[in-house]
């Protein structure tokens, strides 16, 4: 057996750490643990002198393995492989102890919260003992992209992955281009005409010979790893069209909420209360009317339908207060004796020029309600005295009455909820969604169009509410990851996944219908199944399943989990 | 209950000299930096709010713009620019034509060109009828004694005629207030004993003006209270001694000496308030709607003209004297007729009764036990 | 049991269970310290042998996380730790092991509290039941084979 000496290194991440576990201790504990010949506490590990001192410390002592007591290794794993690779060791030598995320950020008690970090501590050390050296992989990175939906965020992506020259297959699920914008009349804050925005789109991806636009068409299977996609596309004939891909953009938006379970509202049975969509449709048209074909002497627009609220969905849509106020100005140009009233729970007026925005709604004289938050205000009958078609009581909040205002139309801000489909395109696409049916990104900060999927992105309205700008943005954004790796040509992939010791297959062919992505193979003439590696995600369904343990998931081998088992306890 | 809103009030304010009220999204700084917002009269916030609302009457009854003495922080820490403080001044105006029971404050507040009117036709009939007068009664060439032109005797009559009549137009407008803020609120219960007990306040607001000296800037308040008690002067000299005042050419000391004190008073105050308006020097001075500029102007032009018969009657010519008496009373009494029960004057009944309505109030709602808070305004 | 602080050892898939144990610690959501997590790529992995070696080492109990059913990053690796987790029970039993002793949970990356909100539990669950005795009888059992 080789002769492990092990370095262990507990960060204190600042205070992040050290303020509720002793680093001191846990790296002295960690010093008496066979095997190890250096055990250090440093302020920050990530940073360059901390990383630099365990390259010399892996030069200077001939350390062979490493342990890192620090956050998450979700969040540094990548950057410590790195610092071993520079130190001239295989960087799988390495473990991670996370004494952060699970341990000083979530504990209080100095003692336990300690005794928990040097067991994590000691788990990684007899653990890093059995960590193998593993030679990267490398796949081809095929040059075409799947973009799924033709709105603005899916049209932006593939425009800027096709206008450097790489080809791009944009699959829309309706009959036309331009998604949930194409049903808007001006954009918020600075009044830009959405026709105009989305006709420029649609054209150039029209004109563009690198965009092939399958339309009425959907996603019908996808296989393959990043790189090496094969997916097939539905198209309306019923055909099923193979397309090889090397990265797919998700950018299947949004769906406007529906507000019909709104009871208060009385939508769907008054014609006089409509919502956002539908006004935007009379915008564009350019005619305002009541259900009874008259201007309206009164506009009411309530925020929030939907949204913020318990029973339907919790979270903020995001562009709804920006639109109400742009409706105000809509209102106030097109029917200038009008008087507009807004009403709303919070304003939310974030971002470049909408807080100017928000003032320059009162300067047209836009009047504001603030009703409280999962109440709802009710419509009445107009006395025989008013002289609008209905009136709205409110429990203003600003000025603690029970207000009634008059209206002759209710426009209804609908939220944005996640498509019914969502579910459908996450198992297609294998990604997931958050309880809201939002696909989650890779991380919210450092990694938001990246899912966990590599090879698979999201942008726009199918990863959260967002704005235009930030959904174009963040098409961009995922166009830019994938031309990275179109530059690069060849892929790393991680090193770690299942092998078939050949020797110890008894030929039984459990694991060939487990694997999730076909990817073993059984040889009928030797009687014996293999892996084939590039296929292989390391779920490690099969190397728990082989009865005659003749399966070894890389990485995470029976004998380091046992020995971390040990080190634990 | 519900209370209907109307969106049109806030146009109807405007023509009173509100601004920018739209612009107003309810930070609360107004009513954080103002030293006189207290439980239960939160303002102006509050009244910002009746009004962007429409909630006529709830402003209506509402005190608070009176408890302001427009010292204009609030308008200068509005991050908004909303104006607040001009629009507690705009509510005041408002209030006082909801007060009047003629409708004559309406039409003088909300168009300038009456008001013109109204003074021209008055001074013009002032001049006419005491020219008539003094021609058919005496000479234009003599001051004072038999044969005078304007003899005090018939001035002194005239003043306690015309008094009367505008004290009575008044003491209805008054009463009307109290009706609209006090009396017609059923949930307010003020008993006579609480009105009896409280009746010193109206003094004390009167005069002193102890609530405006209590801002944190005391200069607004040294010119107002100086303003106000000269102006008090020349009103009591004139009301009860009118004839000793007249008297001359010798100089009465123990009674002219009040009366230059106080022309001098008033002369330098609304000078100064003049040029303030010019020159916007400080945020109450920033915006002046119409009246404000007349009833200044003609406050100065009668203490003026005022002074200058005087004088000349002193130095012997009551020739000239004669006919700046004449143009005096052409200034005095469309001021007064304009001023006292229908707009700006008004405010000198209408402040110490509101000081005194706010204090009944919270005593009331105290005695009957329910939240003060809670309660007001109705 | 005063004082009794017992040793869970948890099995958290990568993509959902061990996310969400991240998550609860971004967000500051503060529980029990009696758990020591190991990380498998998913629930499939968890081989029922970690189980009880685990027992065996003397854990007080064994938590195993995985994504909710219909949401595995593998497609259903999560639904062969389902299926395995029942067999696993029945063989527990017959060594007198309770049946809080051994729990499976789904936990979405998302679900940070719900993370904490188990710990808690299953670490009141283990208080309550003491220390596990079986450890002497399944090392001689173990050593029989």
């Amino acid at each position: 057996m080789e002769n492990h000496k092990i370095g262990v290194y507990v960060c204190n991440c600042g205070t992040n750490i050290n303020k509720v576990v002793d680093c001191e201790s846990v790296a002295s504990h960690a010093l008496d643990q066979p095997g190890v010949v250096c055990a250090k506490s440093y302020k920050y590990m990530c940073s360059n002198p901390g990383q630099e001192m365990i390259i010399k410390d892996i030069k200077e002592q001939g350390l062979n393995r490493v342990v890192i007591s620090a956050c998450s290794p979700r969040m540094h794993e990548t950057t410590f492989r790195g610092a071993l690779s520079k130190a001239g060791i295989n960087p799988y030598f390495l473990e991670m102890a996370n004494i952060r995320e699970q341990c000083s950020w979530v504990h209080t008690d100095l003692r336990a919260a300690t005794d928990k970090a040097m067991d994590l501590t000691r788990g990684a050390v007899r653990r890093v003992v059995h960590h193998e050296a593993l030679e990267k992989r490398f796949v081809d990175m095929c040059p075409v992209t799947l973009v799924l939906g033709g709105g603005i965020t899916g049209m932006s992506a593939a425009l800027e992955l096709a206008e450097s020259g790489n080809l791009v297959y944009l699959v829309e699920k309706t009959g036309a281009l331009g998604g949930n914008l194409a049903r808007v009349d001006l954009t918020a804050p600075y009044l830009d005409s959405a026709r105009d925005l989305i006709r420029e789109r649609i054209l150039r991806v029209k004109a563009n010979p690198n965009i092939t636009v399958f339309l009425d068409s959907r996603l019908d299977t996808l296989d393959g790893y990043v790189g090496n996609f094969k997916t097939m596309i539905q198209t309306p004939t019923g055909e099923k069209v193979p397309v090889d891909v090397g990265s797919v953009v998700v950018a299947t938006g949004y769906k406007p909420f529906d507000p019909t379970p709104v009871k208060a509202f009385g939508y769907g049975t008054n014609p006089d209360v409509i919502t956002s969509f539908e006004f935007e449709k009379m915008l564009r048209s350019g005619n305002i009317v009541t259900s009874k074909g008259k201007p309206p002497r009164y506009v009411t627009i309530i925020h929030c339908v939907g949204s913020r609220s318990e029973e339907f969905h919790p979270y903020c849509s995001r562009v709804c207060c920006m639109t109400a106020l742009k409706y105000g100005q809509e209102v106030k140009s097109a029917l200038p004796e009008a008087f507009v009233y807004d009403l709303y729970i919070d304003m939310h007026a974030f971002g470049k020029g909408c807080e100017d925005f928000y003032k320059q709604a009162s300067t047209i004289r836009t009047i504001f309600l603030m009703y409280q938050k999962n109440t709802s205000p009710q419509l009445l009958p107009a006395g025989p005295k008013d002289d609008c078609g209905m009136l709205l009581r409110v429990d203003d909040r600003l000025c603690g009455e029970e207000v009634d205002i008059p209206t002759d139309l209710v426009v209804l801000m609908v939220g944005m909820e996640a498509r019914e489909d969502s579910a459908e395109v996450a198992r297609l696409v294998n990604i997931s969604r958050d309880r809201d049916g939002w696909f989650i990104e890779s991380h919210p900060k450092l990694d938001p169009v990246a899912t966990t999927t590599e090879g698979v992105y999201i942008a726009g309205c199918c990863q959260s509410p967002k704005d235009i700008n930030e959904s174009v943005a963040q098409a961009r954004a995922a166009s830019a990851r994938i031309m990275a790796k179109i530059a690069k040509g060849r892929l790393e992939v991680d090193a770690v996944f299942a092998e078939v010791t050949q020797d110890d297959c008894s030929g039984c062919r459990v694991c060939n219908d487990l694997c999730p992505y076909s990817a073993i193979e059984f040889d009928p003439d030797a009687r014996k199944s293999s892996v084939i590696s590039a296929k292989c995600k390391a779920c490690g369904a099969c190397v728990t399943a082989c009865p005659s343990a003749a399966i070894k998931g890389r990485h995470f081998t029976d004998e380091q989990i046992f020995a971390q088992i040990e080190g634990v306890l | 209950m519900a209370v209907q809103a109307d969106p049109r009030l806030v146009a109807e304010l405007e023509t009173y000299g509100a601004q920018d009220v739209l612009k107003c999204y309810h930070c609360g700084n107004c009513t954080a930096v103002c030293p006189f917002s207290k439980e239960p009269f939160i303002f102006p916030r509050k009244s910002m709010r009746y009004l962007q609302m429409g909630l006529r009457e709830k402003l209506k009854s509402n005190l608070e713009p009176w408890l302001c003495y427009y010292c204009g922080e609030c308008s200068e820490q509005c991050p908004r620019e909303a104006e607040p403080g001009e629009t507690m001044m705009s509510m005041r105006r408002w209030l006082t034509a909801q007060y009047d029971f003629t409708g004559i404050s309406n039409l003088l507040y909300r168009s300038w060109y009456m008001e013109l009117l109204g003074i021209v036709i008055l001074a013009a009939a002032t001049g006419l009828g005491f020219y008539a007068y003094g021609t058919a009664h005496g000479s234009i060439h003599v001051y004072d004694g038999a044969n005078a032109f304007l003899p005090s005797s018939f001035i002194h009559a005239f003043d306690w005629t015309m008094g009367s009549i505008l004290g009575t137009f008044l003491l209805i407008n008054c009463l009307r207030m109290w009706w609209i803020t006090m009396g017609r609120d059923p949930r307010v219960k003020v008993t006579p004993a609480m009105y009896a007990r409280r009746a010193w306040l109206l003094l004390l607001h009167f005069f002193t003006q102890k609530r405006y000296s209590e801002c944190d800037r005391k200069g607004p308040w040294r010119h107002h209270i100086v303003l106000m008690l000269s102006y008090v002067t020349m009103l009591v000299l004139i009301m009860g001694f009118l004839p000793l005042v007249q008297a001359g050419p010798k100089v009465n000391w123990w009674v002219h000496a009040l009366g230059y004190a106080a022309t001098a008073g008033l002369l330098v105050t609304v000078a100064m308030a003049l040029l303030g308006r010019v020159r916007k020097t400080r945020t109450h001075y920033k915006h002046s709607h119409e009246t404000d500029w007349i009833f200044l102007i003609m406050l100065f032009y009668v203490a003026l003209t005022g002074i200058l018969q005087h004088v000349c009657h002193r130095l012997g010519s009551p020739y000239a004297a004669n006919v700046l008496y004449l143009a005096h009373l052409m200034g005095v009494v469309p001021m007064l007729v304009l001023e006292v029960p229908f707009s700006k004057w008004a405010h000198m009944c209408y402040r110490p009764l509101a000081m005194y309505f706010s204090h009944l109030q919270i005593d009331a709602l105290e005695a009957q036990g329910r939240d003060v808070a809670e309660t007001l305004p109705a | 049991m005063a004082g009794f602080e017992p040793k869970i050892v948890g099995f958290l898939c990568n993509w959902c269970s061990y996310t969400g144990a991240d998550l609860a610690g971004t967000s500051r959501i503060k529980y029990a310290a009696n758990l020591r997590v190991i990380r498998t790529m998913c629930s499939a992995r968890i081989d029922p042998t970690f189980i009880l070696k685990a027992l065996l080492e003397g854990a007080d109990g064994v938590l195993i996380c995985g994504c909710h059913p219909g949401d595995c990053h593998y497609v259903e690796g999560n639904y062969k730790a389902m299926r395995r987790y029942p067999l696993l029970k029945r063989l527990l039993d017959d060594y007198g092991i309770e049946n809080e002793r051994v729990q499976l949970e789904w936990v979405s990356a998302s679900e940070g509290k719900r993370f904490a909100e188990v710990v808690d539990n299953m670490t009141e669950q283990i208080k309550a039941l003491g220390p596990c005795k079986v450890r002497t009888s399944l090392a001689f059992d173990m050593a029989e084979r």
